[in-house]
């Protein structure tokens, strides 16, 4: 796999919204998933059972603890922003769609992103920026599919004065 | 108990408020969403948000939490959800908000293999100006009533 999506740590520059190019995949990411995070988790914002009681976990369709898909979600942004999203021209995002949760994510597995650039947009109201798409895959030490989401984010543009 | 067959196209239920402070969106986006405009009150300034908001995943966070309080206040039977087909964060959840939700539910239907159905819902979530700062149409699903799926 070609970690071709640009990033400061790769190019020591800015990423504008003209360094994307559709089809950039990127690979990275190894958070591991504790027992303890999932349920501090869980019981802050989605204590459902299967979340925050190991025992009664067990008894439901998941057979056992599994993590929110929003702790899932807020692990795949801790992932992204380490890879250097915090150091690129990103705006801000407007939201973000098709978020599937395809596979329970359980304590103990170790979590990695695959991210393909999927879509660009030229703002027409806001020419200083643009919109990115990047279809997002979170996937499991075993290689598995665990959620897929498709991010958008605003980007801005290259100064005309910027020199690459 | 509510279960898949009490759940009809066209239900409005209003979900229970959320505060959120400054230290609750700090503390959220420093450990999933480390970016200056959710972490850092005085740097946030200098950004598109000019000053600090909560990250749009503490949003949702929120959501469920809200949604989860909700099932157990009504007895609603969920069993999870299958995803969120899309979700816009329309202004920042700033220190200091609260926000309440409204979920209209835009369609159901009964799963052909497990004994659940699904619910499509539209939730808006606003903050105390009655401003719209996020929504989001996504996938619940309820557990069947028992005698309804032997």
């Amino acid at each position: 796999m070609n970690d071709t999506t640009p990033t400061t740590a790769m190019t020591g520059k800015p990423v504008y919204f003209e360094d994307f190019e559709i089809g950039q995949t990127r690979e990275f990411g190894a958070y591991p998933v504790t027992e303890e995070e999932v349920v501090a988790f869980g019981r802050q914002f989605d204590p459902q059972p299967f979340h925050i009681h190991k025992e009664a976990a067990a008894g439901t369709m998941f057979g056992g603890l599994i993590a929110s898909g929003w702790h899932t979600c807020g692990m795949m942004m801790r992932m992204v922003c380490d890879d250097g999203l915090p150091r690129t021209a990103v705006l801000a995002s407007p939201g973000f769609e098709n978020l599937k949760w395809l596979r329970p994510v359980r304590p103990g597995d170790v979590l990695s992103v695959r991210s393909v650039v999927a879509e660009k947009i030229e703002s027409k109201s806001k020419p200083d920026r643009g919109i990115i798409k990047i279809a997002n895959t979170v996937l499991n030490q075993a290689g598995e599919t665990v959620m897929t989401i498709t991010n958008i984010a605003f980007y801005r543009r290259r100064p005309t004065d910027a020199d690459g | 108990m509510k279960y898949f067959e009490d759940i009809k196209a066209g239900d409005v239920a209003e979900l229970p408020a959320r505060h959120v402070s400054e230290a609750d969106i700090i503390d959220f986006a420093t450990k999933y969403d480390p970016q200056t405009f959710h972490t850092d009150p005085e740097a946030a300034k200098q950004t598109a948000f000019g000053g600090l908001a909560a990250s749009g995943w503490h949003t949702n966070a929120l959501l469920i939490s809200m949604l989860v309080e909700r099932f157990r206040t009504e007895a609603i039977a969920a069993t999870g959800s299958p995803g969120v087909e899309s979700c816009r964060w329309l202004i920042p959840v700033r220190p200091g908000d609260t926000l309440t939700g409204q979920q209209e539910v835009l369609e159901t239907w009964p799963s052909k293999s497990k004994p659940i159905g699904f619910v499509r819902s539209r939730t808006d979530l606003r903050n105390q100006h009655g401003e719209i700062v996020m929504t989001t149409v996504g996938l619940g699903m309820v557990a069947r009533r028992p005698e309804a799926a032997a």
